[in-house]
């Protein structure tokens, strides 16, 4: 986390910069099937985060080394736009987006029917369009929407949602400013169906009151988060452009 | 190795070709949809989407202070790059810039960069000192056939309407870009022995070479490009050329529609 306390991040009325309440995310909207060279894809857009992803397979998977016998592998990268961020970003690799393509695949691995597809690859693309703060969360979403697109079979959804700390205070989903300036930051990614989480990162300073709290928060956005999920594959499938 | 289904596709190309068809139904200069949207993406000073058909690419511009080249104190610099990532299709891989992507990104950059429509001179701040760096991203996000034309127009477009930081960086206020024009790519490939334009993803798999043709306001040529492998003829290149004029223009309104003007 960036600074601590130097910058003021709630109104005197205990509300956020932007007008949240505490226990208020940013307005999220999603459309399936928005890719149409991809077996399954969709757009996430997060308060001003935009998501892309894109899923091809079940394929064979190649090189043979990184087949396995029993159960399909799931590739995956999160890449941000050079365009993505208020400074560019020079495009390729680098240490931040694999450590989140590996954390994501096995994420995702932990809600797909894997046993499915021995021997075989499904490959999720997730490009970041627009980035600020909640990018890995907003691509988890965006990427199980594009599996179930894919018609790849799941035990369930899994959202991606955050809650963190500012100014002492738990908050649920930190914008820009937030998230630079806060305490902490709790992304998880969560099976909203059975109560499990598949996905935890954790930076910054949480006392175990506050992490329950937090979680609590993120068990409410995950519910809200998955309706509007659900929402944008019925839109997909019922009358609507195909 | 022969590769089956581009094969057959190529007889069935062939086939279309002599009756005058096209594998979608679409006379041989006719376009696919084509949709224009601008300021969409909240981080780029300007930003750009562009779909055709069932192609889907964003374009985004950003720019940066530099000292500039000590042979040109008074210039600043035009960057345009195109990435194809693996989103955009089941073909393409991760890995290094591929020749195909580095072809895309310099066909786009040449065509944009030799109409002039930057004045380098204009993107100068203190001379000898600082100059704005414009760095146009291209990202393809689905392939299925003409990237070239959509990322050629994306990238005018978010160019045409972005805004410089000047503000951000301590230099200045805020303005728009100064754009003196609008350059535009259009597309050929033979398909079937004989060029359409626009060609489509099965069109471009048994399909051969393209032609790439950017024209300026004025109908003036400033990027060619010849790509795969195949040899045409003057007459057939009298041919398209006229067609790209119309496309131009056509594509050009588009660009002008989304600025207001």
């Amino acid at each position: 986390m960036g600074g601590y306390g130097d910058v003021q991040l709630l109104n005197d009325d205990g509300s956020r910069l932007d007008g949240r309440k505490v226990d208020e995310m940013r307005p999220v909207s999603i459309e399936a099937g928005v890719l149409p060279a991809a077996d399954g894809s969709a757009m996430v857009t997060h308060g001003l985060n935009v998501a892309v992803a894109a899923v091809y397979g079940p394929m064979e998977a190649h090189p043979r080394k990184i087949q396995r016998q029993d159960r399909a592998v799931i590739d995956v990268r999160y890449n941000m736009a050079p365009f993505s961020t208020s400074d560019r970003i020079r495009p390729g690799f680098n240490r931040r987006s694999r450590e989140i393509s590996k954390v994501t695949a096995e994420a995702l691995e932990s809600v797909v029917l894997v046993e499915r597809y021995p021997r075989s690859k499904i490959r999720v693309e997730i490009e970041i369009l627009a980035a600020e703060a909640g990018t890995r969360c907003a691509g988890i979403t965006a990427a199980a929407v594009a599996l179930a697109d894919a018609g790849i079979p799941m035990r369930d959804m899994i959202v991606g949602v955050a809650s963190g700390k500012i100014e002492d205070t738990v908050v649920l989903d930190l914008d820009k400013a937030e998230d630079n300036y806060g305490q902490a930051d709790l992304p998880v990614g969560i099976l909203p169906n059975t109560g499990e989480i598949a996905f935890l990162q954790m930076d910054g300073d949480l006392s175990p009151a506050e992490y329950e709290l937090a979680m609590e928060y993120n068990f409410k956005a995950a519910r809200e988060i998955h309706d509007i999920m659900v929402d944008a594959l019925q839109r997909r499938y019922e009358g609507g452009e195909a | 190795m022969v590769e089956l289904v581009p094969s057959l596709l190529r007889q069935e190309l062939a086939r279309l070709a002599e009756e005058n068809q096209r594998i979608d139904g679409r006379g041989r200069w006719d376009s696919r949809d084509v949709s224009l949207e601008t300021d969409c993406l909240y981080n780029a000073e300007g930003s750009a989407k562009v779909v055709i058909g069932g192609t889907v690419v964003y374009a985004g511009v950003k720019f940066e202070l530099r000292t500039p080249w000590p042979d040109r104190p008074t210039q600043g610099s035009l960057m345009c790059g195109a990435e194809l990532r693996p989103v955009a299709g089941r073909k393409y891989e991760p890995g290094p810039p591929s020749p195909e992507s580095i072809e895309l990104s310099r066909v786009v950059d040449r065509g944009i960069r030799e109409s002039g429509c930057i004045d380098m001179e204009s993107l100068c701040i203190v001379p000898g000192e600082k100059v704005w760096g414009v760095m146009i991203d291209i990202h393809v996000l689905s392939d299925q056939g003409n990237i070239f034309d959509a990322c050629g127009l994306a990238a005018i477009a978010a160019l045409r309407t972005a805004v410089v930081p000047a503000e951000r960086f301590d230099v200045g206020e805020d303005h728009t870009l100064q754009v003196n024009g609008t350059p535009i790519m259009a597309s050929f490939t033979r398909v079937g022995g004989r060029f359409v334009l626009d060609a489509n993803e099965q069109e471009e798999l048994g399909g051969d070479e393209r032609i790439h043709i950017t024209l300026g306001d004025e109908g003036h040529l400033h990027s060619l490009q010849k790509g795969l492998k195949g040899v045409f003829t003057p007459a057939e290149f009298a041919e398209i050329f006229d067609v790209a004029q119309k496309r131009c223009v056509e594509l050009r309104e588009l660009v002008a529609e989304k600025e207001g003007n």
